[in-house]
């Protein structure tokens, strides 16, 4: 038997605070399409930067093989030279140029030091025709469906003499008849001998085109099936087959009133309290005119519960609480009362001057200034508090800072220290924290733990906790699911924009859950 | 910490620099009337580069503000000297105009989402052209006949010499009160309070200095209005900047526009809210340099928003936004202002002079990225 194409063997690959592989084993034949399936943060995105030379040669262990041959791959460059092409899920395309010029990039063929344009858009039409695709090759990329985009990026990964075709996720954006199109493709390109690893959480398109399928799980390969001898039910197991953690704290759930004890804090504020969030029907359009993203989704959300949320990357989870916090999206449908009281076209200022508010995802991008202090950051939403007509009484914000400061425990020399400097745990707390102090009613948490170590994601589920104490709600939005079954009184697992479950704490289960974010809630 | 160290002091040093060069090649640089005519210029560059400050803040720019100098100075100026207006009402109606102005500009960066630097450079152009039609492309003196008024007198007046050591008292006897009920307000929220010792030894430098100050400008003829003027701008700045929300809203802005939004800060707004107080800073420049060229000419005006660009970058205000200190920016309009007075007091040429700007603008960058973190 001939050596594999390519092969891994034994790769570990560590973050700062996270494992991100670990002993990962993994073989590409010629000629075949081979899967690699997992849950979020599984590791195949990690792993595919190391096969593309993302992360270099000498960032991690273990020894990657190309024929037989060990590779040390030091750029995406090498990995090129070496037949290795990546298609991510961000397109690397440029928009503003033509189709013949994207396939051509940076190699463009040329007539002295011009570039010779007509044998490029020559070479270019005669690779699209061979892929039986009918764009003009001078039609600049922007005027392309997606579809038509990752075909083409497909092209000009081919056209690299390219052996291994790594695609990431193709299909998210694409529609059926397009995905139909890419697969037919890739048939081909398996008959000619190309080999091809291929990400995709729709398992019915990975039941359909794969040879073998893989599955990771927390940075690990757990087993490599060849796909006739494989069942959905069975790979839904082996990617969520692990134990749950013992690492979320015991709480109170507003849900079983009477396991509070008399003094319960959640006593006071009343189970039979008003909703404090009450979503209906709602659908919810990227902009004014285009069809609708979030479609017809309902909820209500108790005085100090925690309504977990999951589903697959894309399924719209950001976009709701965005949209609840008034950031994103233009409702097409629906109603949401905020404490009785309708919420609809609201802007951040009102929200949060009506109780809700938002911790970002992308704290870096959304939810920090990072040259500032922590104190500056963490009063930012609140400044009203401290201002007396019209001027900032200084000491008694910096004594409310310091106060939040001290009781989430941030790791820093004082609340002077910039917030850029910090570590990613303590900077989820500053933003934590800022949307504390603004004296919330329903709190929407869209991965809160994301990137934080250990240590720092129990404190932020102490906290949770705390605001559920006090009554407060809190909406949880995870990719993890055992922090979201450890966390949450209730799960909607959300799937391509529509609810694909709704689970009570009884009936939490991987299996469950997985199944009904991928649109098959009743294959488990 | 030893960057950091010559950082802070990389300004004063670069003044003193500055000062030492032109007092040993002209011993008048340091004399109480170059001294007072230099501060004259100072409060007008430095009233200017104090409006600059709020919009390059946020990370926002502003280049119409030297054409606008010469339309708001030229449209007191015609009402003044054609019209037959009273000082105080013409400079008001200017001063209405450039607020009109200021606010269409906001509102198109905000509502129209187009960048400012488009915004304001299609404002320089209109307003240079719409200046050269107010005054006909002529000489317009501000004052009619030979009396005196408001805005002539702006950088012509000088306080009496008891009165400016007087003022110079209270601001220092203001300065302790401050101080005090700032410790005051630590002590009462049980915050560290600095040893009362070095407070005091910092309040009598302070206070040596402003009354010092006081005593040179009365060798001359006294305290010149104009830095009252600027003096006043400077004051109100920093207040707004450190001690009110907008001020803090500024910085955010300037720091991480998406993160502002969902912070919750109306940040259309306080964008709008910064160019209007560019529109007073542009009106009290405008008066101050058409008073200070006696008339209103074509040339009024002419790259000062570079000049006021170049001391808030001088002192340390980041284009991008979300960093820079009051004291950076006067010091940076200092040393501009050092640099071009100079210069001219040696008759340097006008060549040697854009050429000497410019490379001290880049030279102080060049050490802002050096020595920045």
């Amino acid at each position: 038997m001939p050596a594999p194409l390519l092969e891994a063997r034994a790769l570990t690959k560590r973050f700062p605070g996270v494992t991100a592989l670990s002993n990962v084993a993994f073989d590409l034949r010629a000629g075949e399409i081979h899967a690699l399936c997992g849950e979020n943060g599984a590791g195949k995105s990690t792993l595919i930067k190391l096969l593309a030379g993302i992360h270099p040669h000498g960032s991690y262990a273990g020894e990657l093989h190309v024929d037989g041959r060990p590779a040390a791959f030091r750029s995406i460059r090498d990995a090129e030279a070496a037949g290795i092409a990546v298609i991510t899920q961000e397109f690397a395309l440029v928009d503003e140029l033509s189709v013949a010029e994207n396939i051509f990039l940076g190699r463009a063929p040329r007539r002295g030091v011009r570039v010779d344009w007509l044998e490029m858009n020559r070479r270019a039409a005669a690779l699209l025709a061979d892929f039986g695709l009918a764009i003009n090759p001078e039609t600049p990329v922007r005027e392309l469906g997606i579809g038509q985009k990752q075909l083409v990026e497909v092209v000009r990964a081919m056209d690299k003499e390219s052996r291994v075709l790594v695609l990431d996720e193709p299909t998210a954006a694409l529609t059926e008849q397009e995905v139909a199109v890419l697969l037919d493709h890739l048939r081909r390109l398996r008959a000619q001998g190309t080999a091809c690893i291929y990400i995709s959480h729709k398992l019915d398109e990975v039941f359909a085109i794969a040879d073998r399928i893989t599955v990771l799980r927390d940075g690990a390969s757990i087993t490599t099936l060849a796909t006739r001898d494989a069942t959905v039910p069975l790979v839904i197991k082996h990617m969520v087959g692990r134990e749950i953690a013992d690492m979320f704290p015991k709480r109170w759930s507003a849900l079983t009133p009477t396991r509070f004890p008399a003094s319960h804090p959640a006593q006071r504020v009343g189970v039979n309290a008003l909703h404090p969030l009450r979503v209906s029907h709602l659908s919810v359009a990227p902009e004014a005119g285009s069809p609708p993203f979030l479609r017809d989704i309902s909820f209500e959300l108790r005085p100090g519960e925690v309504l977990g949320f999951g589903g697959l990357m894309g399924a719209g989870r950001t976009e709701l609480l965005m949209h609840l916090f008034g950031a994103w999206g233009h409702r097409t449908s629906g109603d949401v009362q905020l404490c009785a009281r309708a919420h609809n076209s609201a802007t951040p200022r009102e929200s949060i001057a009506r109780g809700l508010v938002l911790v970002t995802e992308d704290r870096k991008r959304h939810g920090l200034v990072p040259g500032q202090p922590i104190g500056f950051n963490l009063s930012l939403s609140s400044l009203r508090q401290f201002t007396r007509t019209g001027r900032l009484d200084l000491p008694a914000e910096h004594v409310r800072n310091q106060r939040l400061f001290d009781s989430l425990r941030i790791k820093a020399p004082d609340q002077h220290a910039r917030v850029g400097g910090l570590s990613g745990g303590n900077q989820q707390k500053v933003v934590l924290g800022k949307a504390l102090m603004t004296g919330p009613t329903v709190v929407l948490l869209d991965e809160p733990t994301r990137g934080i170590d250990v240590g720092a994601k129990l404190e932020v589920y102490e906290l949770i906790n705390r605001l559920t104490a006090e009554g407060k709600a809190v909406l949880l939005v995870s990719s993890e699911l055992p922090e979201l079954m450890g966390m949450s009184d209730r799960i909607i697992m959300l799937h391509e924009g529509g609810v694909g479950g709704e689970f009570a704490r009884a009936e939490f289960s991987q299996e469950k859950l997985l199944a009904a974010a991928m649109g098959h809630a009743r294959a488990a | 910490m030893n960057a950091r160290l010559l950082k802070n002091l990389a300004m004063p040093i670069a003044l003193a620099a500055i000062a030492a060069f032109f007092a040993v090649k002209e011993p008048a640089f340091l004399g109480p009337r170059n001294l007072t005519q230099l501060v004259v210029e100072f409060s007008i560059t430095g009233t200017l580069a104090l409006g600059m400050f709020l919009i390059l803040l946020t990370g926002q720019i502003d280049l119409s503000v030297g054409s606008g100098v010469g339309l708001v100075g030229g449209i007191a100026a015609v009402l003044v000297f054609q019209q037959g207006w009273s000082a105080p009402a013409a400079m008001s109606a200017a001063f209405a105009v450039a607020l009109v102005l200021w606010v269409l500009m906001g509102a198109l960066i905000v509502r129209q989402r187009i960048p400012s630097f488009i915004i304001t450079l299609g404002g320089l152009l209109i307003f240079k052209g719409l200046f050269w039609l107010v005054i006909q492309n002529s000489t317009v003196p501000v004052v009619r006949g030979d009396q005196e008024n408001l805005y002539s007198r702006l950088t012509t007046y000088y306080l009496p010499a008891h009165f400016g050591l007087a003022l110079a008292a209270a601001i220092a006897a203001v300065l302790a009160v401050l101080a005090w009920r700032s410790r005051a307000a630590r002590a009462a929220h049980r915050l560290a309070v600095p040893p009362a010792g070095r407070a005091i030894a910092q309040w009598i430098a302070t206070a040596a200095a402003i009354v010092g100050l006081a005593a040179v400008f009365n060798a001359f003829r006294g305290v010149p209005l104009s830095l009252l003027v600027l003096a006043g701008t400077a004051a109100a700045v920093y207040f707004l900047t450190q001690h009110t929300p907008f001020g803090r809203y500024l910085y955010a802005i300037g720091g991480n526009e998406e993160a502002a939004v969902l912070s919750g800060i109306a940040v259309n707004r306080v964008l709008v809210g910064a160019y209007v107080l560019m529109g007073v800073a542009v009106a009290l420049t405008g008066f101050m340099t058409t008073a200070y060229s006696g008339a209103s000419t074509t040339t009024v005006g002419d790259l000062m928003e570079l000049d006021a660009i170049a001391a808030c970058v001088i002192g340390g205000t980041a284009l991008k936004g979300g960093r820079g200190t009051v004291w950076g920016v006067i010091f940076g309009a200092l040393i501009m202002t050092a640099l071009l007075n100079g210069m001219t007091l040696l008759a340097v040429s006008p060549e040697i002079k854009f050429i000497a700007r410019g490379a001290v603008l880049t030279l102080a960058v060049w050490m802002d990225v050096k020595l920045g973190r």
